[in-house]
């Protein structure tokens, strides 16, 4: 009897790490799909950037995968208290994990575009944003895994820095709009690609939401970020 | 412990001889008692023979005088069992005395005894009988009766006396067994001090005990055993930190996940190599640790296959690593847990050597096709036909032997470069006026300053110590410079030659143009090889791509440097640092 109880734990532990796993590898995976769509975008290679469209798919098999598992782990073993917090959380994180491969994805759609038509200056804010989304999404699931809030809060807080760094870009394009509408198409699209990455970095920070009720059983949801903009 | 046992030890002695000390008092008191009663019973018989001999009238009338003398009460019986005198007549029982034991006895053999209570006097008494005869027929009983008391007096005072000499005679050997015991035991509560110091760790030292009996011989082996016990482990730490020294000094990074695939140990090497601590890893998987998917992947094609998996990728994000990693599995002894192995190999610098070496044959072959397509494109079209037409065969062949120049020219650098990547031995450094051989090379490029109507500025001051260089390198070094400052910089520009002196061991050339200027961002690449600023144009002007290249790697040769400041737009700047002639040298 004490043995099978055991077995059991063991097995349902094992099953909670599963689940961790998952989400860091999909994590990881989203951070590539990012990481290649720069590249494609920067060094303008096509075949990268199909590659990066094929591979979405299989975020979004993780995603039911791990959906299918949580949902198994509720129905099969009634978790309570910090357990039944994870497992909600992740399902809600696996979301958003799978969102965040949709828009890399459709980042390297528009990067497929942009790589047709001539370049108008050289990608410095594009990939600096790219570098910090990735950042976040790292470190947001960092704290999940080191169960660290302070981790968390500060991925809140960089969201910040992204929603400035947009607006720049915004600016920025629309100037040059202005001064030669023969750009404009370039503009849109750049201008879009950093709206997704904006959209990103939301969605980096709903995960990080999600960490620090995970870990305090407090939700964060909804509150304004005191960023260092105040 | 100690105390329980020799309390056991006392209560076993104790026990002995207080049973001994029973059983011997219990037999004496019954022997003695026996042996005084049967003295009494025969004093009696003889006092009654004695009486017997009296005539039978004269006892009867002194009947109590003879009762006093012989200390009993005395009883004259006819045949019939009347009493004929009583010297105590307040002591006759009822009935006939004629069936009490003792008279049966004495009717029948002669003499009887026996030991009754006498209820009339209340007290035991031991009788004694005698039949008197005449002529083969009773004729009359003598009976003696007394009080058995003196016999049990003197067994009471046999048994105080007993007692008393009992006590101290058992207490003598007590006290001796109770020392006997503790002497026996202390040593074994001795060897039991040390056994439990050995038990919880503290293995050292020895355990004395001087005697020779089966205790030493024990704490003698006990000894013996400690020291062997010591001798296997410091052999055993010895063979560990052998191990253990060789586990974190390797350059390689090694990690050991348990049986539930968490990272059980860590080396050196990884903590460097990833820049983590191992605090931060341990206890984690390897997917929490490095969040990498490859590593990820291979660990899962692992687990599946279970033959060693190797695998390349990139550890880090801020510092990438290139590593090439190994995964095999650990089998301790049977039975126990399955152990994952991974082995990384930092190949960071071996993939950049690669990486330099395909991309210099891949600029090479492309360098060398652009020349070759366009030679073949147009014999192709002189042979199809366009010979017929004069002009254009003389454009042709023009465009021909332009392009097989620069094959030419191409193959001459790349032959220059891996001269000079050989190093110094193929210098051969000699002392040289930097001004002559400034001035050869400014011949050289006055025709094309002119064509492009641009404007020269040589500021060279006099009497210039002399610098150690290679007549022919020198040249090349200062016609490729002066050639890229009068190819990038656009008509009606300028180009500035000065020399000055560095520090006490150099003289420095700079060349400054006012042409297109190069991208911040590119300076540093400028020195690679085939590495083109501005690709298209530099192609247009006949440039290989390999002139910066042999020029830095020149002046390095020569033990001097190169160094460029660029502003896009107005114009770059190139100084030359050459290491001035010394006499030692």
């Amino acid at each position: 009897m004490e043995e099978a109880k055991r077995h059991t734990s063991a097995e349902y532990e094992r099953e909670l790490q599963e689940i961790r796993d998952g989400l860091l590898y999909m994590g990881a995976l989203t951070e590539k799909a990012l990481e290649k769509g720069t590249t494609a975008l920067v060094e303008r290679d096509s075949e990268l950037a199909k590659q990066v469209i094929c591979e979405d798919d299989q975020i979004d098999r993780l995603d039911f995968e791990l959906e299918e598992k949580c949902i198994r782990l509720l129905a099969l073993r009634q978790p309570a208290a910090r357990d039944l917090r994870f497992i909600t959380t992740s399902i809600k994180i696996t979301g958003h994990l799978e969102r965040i491969g949709d828009m890399a994805a459709n980042i390297t759609e528009k990067v497929l575009i942009l790589n047709e038509i001539p370049q108008i200056k050289a990608y410095i804010d594009l990939p600096r944003m790219v570098q910090i989304v990735r950042g976040m999404i790292r470190r947001s699931l960092d704290a999940m895994v080191s169960e660290d809030v302070e981790l968390a809060h500060r991925v809140r807080e960089e969201d910040v820095i992204i929603d400035r760094l947009n607006e720049q870009i915004f600016r920025e394009l629309l100037t040059f709009m202005m001064e030669e509408p023969h750009k404009i198409q370039v503009c849109l699209y750049i201008m879009q690609i950093s709206k997704s990455l904006e959209r990103i970095a939301d969605h980096a920070e709903g995960i990080a939401d999600m960490v620090i009720y995970m870990i305090t059983g407090k939700s964060v949801r909804h509150q304004p970020t005191c960023g260092p903009m105040g | 412990m100690k105390r329980r046992l020799s309390f056991r030890l006392f209560v076993a002695f104790l026990t002995i001889g207080v049973i001994a000390a029973l059983i011997a008092g219990f037999l004496i008191d019954r022997e003695l008692k026996g042996a005084l009663m049967r003295w009494s019973e025969e004093e009696m018989a003889a006092e009654a023979r004695l009486i017997a001999l009296i005539p039978p009238d004269q006892v009867s009338a002194r009947i109590v005088e003879f009762a006093v003398s012989a200390g009993a009460r005395i009883t004259l019986l006819d045949a019939a069992g009347r009493v004929l005198a009583d010297s105590n007549p307040a002591a006759i029982e009822p009935g006939n005395p004629l069936y009490r034991t003792e008279v049966q006895e004495a009717r029948l053999r002669g003499e009887g005894s026996a030991v009754r209570y006498s209820r009339t006097l209340a007290i035991e008494l031991q009788y004694v009988a005698l039949a008197l005869t005449e002529r083969g027929e009773i004729k009359r009983y003598i009976r003696l009766a007394r009080p058995i008391q003196d016999v049990v007096r003197s067994m009471e005072s046999f048994r105080r006396i007993f007692l008393w000499v009992l006590v101290p005679v058992l207490f003598i050997p007590l006290l001796l067994c109770l020392i006997y015991s503790i002497r026996t035991i202390s040593p074994i509560g001795k060897l039991v001090a040390f056994t439990e110091k050995v038990q919880v760790g503290q293995i050292s030292g020895m355990v004395r005990i001087p005697s020779r009996d089966e205790i030493g011989v024990l704490a003698a082996n006990i000894n013996g055993m400690v020291a062997v016990l010591q001798e296997k482990i410091r052999a055993a730490d010895g063979e560990k930190r052998k191990l253990q020294s060789l586990f974190t000094g390797m350059v390689e990074g090694i990690v050991v996940l348990d049986a539930g695939g968490r990272i059980e140990t860590l080396n050196r090497g990884m903590e460097e190599a990833t820049g983590r601590s191992q605090g931060e890893l341990i206890g984690r998987t390897p997917l929490e640790a490095f969040r990498n998917i490859s590593l990820q992947d291979a660990l899962e094609r692992f687990r599946q296959s279970g033959t060693p998996t190797f695998r390349e990728m990139t550890l880090g994000d801020e510092n990438p690593v290139v590593m090439d990693v190994t995964i095999s599995a650990i089998r301790g002894e049977a039975g126990g847990e399955e152990k994952t192995l991974l082995v990384f190999h930092d190949v960071t610098r071996l993939k950049k050597l690669e990486r330099v070496r395909t991309d210099f044959v891949a600029n090479v072959t492309h360098e060398i096709r652009t020349p070759l397509t366009a030679i073949i494109g147009f014999v192709e079209t002189l042979e199809q036909g366009a010979l017929e037409d004069r002009e254009k065969t003389y454009k042709f062949l023009a465009t021909i032997r332009e392009n097989a120049e620069r094959l030419n020219r191409l193959v001459d650098d790349l032959l220059t470069l891996s001269g000079i990547e050989l190093g110094e031995e193929s210098l051969r450094l000699e002392r040289l006026s930097l001004e002559g051989a400034l001035d050869d090379v400014l011949a050289l490029v006055t025709a094309r300053v002119f064509e492009k109507e641009l404007k020269l500025i040589r500021e060279v001051p006099e009497g210039l110590p002399p610098i150690r260089a290679d007549r022919d390198r020198l040249a090349q070094i200062l016609l490729n410079v002066l050639d890229n400052a009068v190819k990038f910089t656009p008509a009606g520009g300028s180009i500035a030659v000065t020399v000055e002196p560095g520090d006490e061991r150099t003289l420095i050339v700079r060349i400054a143009d006012t042409g297109v200027g190069i991208p911040k961002g590119e300076i540093p690449r400028l020195g690679e090889r085939f590495y083109r600023a501005d690709k298209t144009r530099s192609r247009e002007m006949g440039g290989t791509g390999l002139g910066l290249s042999i020029v830095k790697h020149l002046m390095k040769a020569h033990g001097g440097r190169m160094a460029i400041e660029s502003t896009l737009g107005h114009g770059t700047t190139v100084s030359l640092h050459f290491p001035l002639y010394e006499e030692s040298t």
